[in-house]
């Protein structure tokens, strides 16, 4: 595997805003990188920069090998779908097409050659005559993809691509840009702020959080051991319980601070008063019989999606609990819960880093 | 009764109202003169038979006349150069001060935002000021010209039959030009920000980003601009007496001076008219090409 994209210790000012604080990251050929994180975090300033629509203070850039940090994006060969998809509107979708190859001085058959191929794999052949108006929100999506994949560049850049689209289309196009990420062998750098979007898509998740890089690893290893409280509260759907702790005497579990005092027990051995932030995935809490379970919580509302049923708790802070059974609980009854040793996660309270 | 009044509040009754409120107004302001001046241009108009509508009918022996008249083609060619080059000079340097100014520097808007000075200016005052500034003897522009070198004669811009027509020209490039730049930057600001970096990324230069992005993209406006560019120019009257009265010999006369100088100075109402029905015509022409250039239009 070679490099294809390699930045090294970015920064980038707005005035006094630092929108990207000593940013590295190097995007492997052919991989599909998700940069995931809450609005303002610096996704979207990192994208533009590799695109060279943002100039970048200081750090390098190189694209393929090639030192690109003070280059126009012309000279980038970079494509880059947008949020709002920028189809040019005077022109037709096959126009809008073969606008690259135009520029670069391709004849008028090779383009339209080259437009009929792009449209074929993109469904979109029997449009190529309409103007982007008259194009549904998904056909227009496709037109800005086809665009980027005509040009065959050295990556392509998404800006949230399918935030403007209806939650069906969205999964649709989820699999299908993936899809054509796989058959291209192309390089992918994909802004979201949907996690579940990073995690169903990439190969690799970047979370960045005000300017910086907090974790990157593949979508299960973020999952599995988020190194902060941040990272365990941005994966997952729903979002990761958390809820104060102590450890207890034996040093081998935790005092939950929840409806008086709770205890679970933990895999691991820590100081004993400590501390703590607990980490609970509503997934891995699981309805257990009176006996076995480890926590009893009031119940507040039971939502069941038929498949799923989802439990909240009458708690301080409150935890939402996902079950795959059907439960024969209701609001006001209380709701016995136990948890696997392995998957407590633990956050120390001032740093909010993983224990 | 009350039906009647329902559907004044509410119904087809309200919407006869608006409409009719609209077109009285229109037809009281605009129609009628407009009626009135054509069926003098075929009439047979002294001051005797000024206050009366019906008067003898003349057919088109007052367009014959006019055209006869000698100064005609002059002052069609004068008008032709007069329109052509006011609404180049105001076109050109208003799109470079538009694409100027949408470059975002500090100030960009406040310093715009002056340039509306020209516009709000009477074109009297404005004639008058660029009387001083083009005067032969102690003008500003001569005194710039020899300084810099440009020419060693004095130019007497005012009464020299060769500039006469150009003094009026750039006086009037200048008074239209933020008019022009105000819209073409209205149109400007309406072209997303996305489609030149879009532009950008499939390998657009600054150059083949105005050719393909900016200029399509502002089709409608430029339209505008034009359209309302060619009547502006037609109708300018204020710099003409305030700069040459469209003399030397008729050597900086155009039509609408002309028109105005036929019914108020020498009160041949009736070639006046004809003048005006002849420029009319032309306008006519000018906005119909208009409308059907932008029936097409092209928006995202």
């Amino acid at each position: 595997m070679t490099t294809q994209i390699e930045l090294s210790h970015i920064d980038k000012h707005y005035g006094v805003f630092h929108a990207l604080k000593d940013v590295s990251l190097s995007i492997e050929k052919g991989s599909f990188v998700a940069l995931v994180g809450p609005s303002g975090c610096g996704k979207s300033t990192l994208l533009r920069s590799i695109a060279g629509l943002e100039t970048i203070t200081s750090g390098t850039l190189k694209i393929a090998g090639e030192t690109m940090t003070g280059v126009p994006p012309r000279k980038r060969d970079v494509a880059m779908v947008f949020q709002s998809y920028a189809l040019y509107p005077h022109m037709t979708v096959e126009e809008n097409l073969t606008y690259s190859l135009r520029l670069h001085g391709v004849n008028k058959a090779e383009a339209r050659q080259k437009a009929a191929e792009v449209a074929a794999t993109t469904g979109l052949s029997a449009l190529l005559k309409r103007y982007p108006r008259e194009l549904s929100g998904g056909q227009r999506q496709r037109v800005a993809m086809g665009r980027a994949i005509i040009r065959n560049p050295k990556a392509f850049l998404f800006d949230e691509p399918l935030s403007n689209l209806d939650a069906a289309l969205r999964v649709h196009m989820r699999k299908e840009i993936r899809t054509l990420h796989d058959r291209l062998g192309a390089t992918s750098v994909y802004v979201t702020h949907d996690q579940i979007e990073a995690m169903t898509m990439a190969d690799h998740v970047v979370v960045m959080r005000d300017g910086v890089i907090e974790q990157q690893g593949s979508p299960l290893e973020l999952y599995d051991h988020p190194i902060s409280k941040f990272v365990a509260g941005f994966i997952g759907s729903p979002a990761m319980n958390f809820v104060p702790g102590t450890i207890g005497a034996d040093s081998r579990s935790v005092n939950l601070e929840i409806n008086g005092s709770l205890s679970l027990p933990l895999n691991r051995t820590l100081d004993t008063g400590r501390k703590v932030i607990v980490g609970l995935r509503p997934e891995h809490l699981v309805v257990a019989d009176p006996g076995m379970a480890t926590l009893r919580l009031p119940v507040a509302v039971v939502e069941s999606t038929g498949s799923m049923t989802y439990v909240t708790t009458n708690t301080t802070p409150e935890l939402t609990v996902v079950e795959t059974r059907r439960m024969n609980i209701r609001a006001g009854d209380s709701v016995d819960l136990t948890i696997a040793p392995e998957h407590v996660h633990l956050f120390d309270p001032t740093t909010e880093q993983a224990i | 009764m009350s039906r009647i009044f329902n559907s004044m509040r509410d119904g087809k009754g309200f919407d006869l109202i608006l409409v009719g409120a609209a077109m009285v107004f229109l037809l009281a302001l605009a129609g009628l003169p407009l009626v009135y001046n054509v069926v003098m241009s075929f009439q047979q108009v002294d001051m005797f038979t000024l206050g009366s509508l019906v008067r003898p009918f003349a057919g088109f022996a007052n367009y014959v006349a006019v055209v006869q008249q000698p100064e005609f083609w002059l002052v069609t060619k004068n008008t032709l150069i007069f329109v052509f080059a006011s609404m180049a000079g105001q076109f050109i340097i208003g799109f470079a001060l538009a694409l100027f100014f949408a470059q975002n520097f500090p100030g960009a808007s406040t310093i715009r935002g002056l340039f509306l000075v020209s516009w709000v200016m009477p074109g009297l005052v404005v004639g008058g000021i660029w009387s001083f500034i083009l005067a032969g003897d102690y003008g500003v522009l001569n005194a710039i010209l020899k300084g810099l070198g440009l020419t060693q004669a004095t130019i007497f811009w005012k009464s020299d039959p060769n500039f006469s027509l150009w003094a009026v020209v750039i006086a009037n490039i200048w008074l239209g030009l933020a008019f022009n730049m105000l819209l073409l930057s209205v149109g400007l600001a309406a072209i997303p920000r996305d489609l030149y970096e879009a532009a950008e990324l499939d390998g657009a230069n600054a150059f083949q980003r105005f050719w393909t992005i900016t200029l399509p993209m502002m089709r409608s406006t430029i339209g505008a601009v034009l359209s309302l560019g060619l009547i502006g120019t037609l109708q300018q009257f204020d710099l003409f007496p305030a700069l040459t009265e469209g003399g030397p010999a008729n050597t900086s006369n155009v039509a609408g001076y002309w028109a105005w100088q036929m019914s108020f100075q020498l009160y041949d109402f009736a070639k006046g008219a004809t003048i005006s029905v002849m420029m009319f015509v032309l306008v006519l022409f000018a906005s119909v090409v208009y409308v059907r250039s932008t029936r097409h239009e092209v928006r995202g």
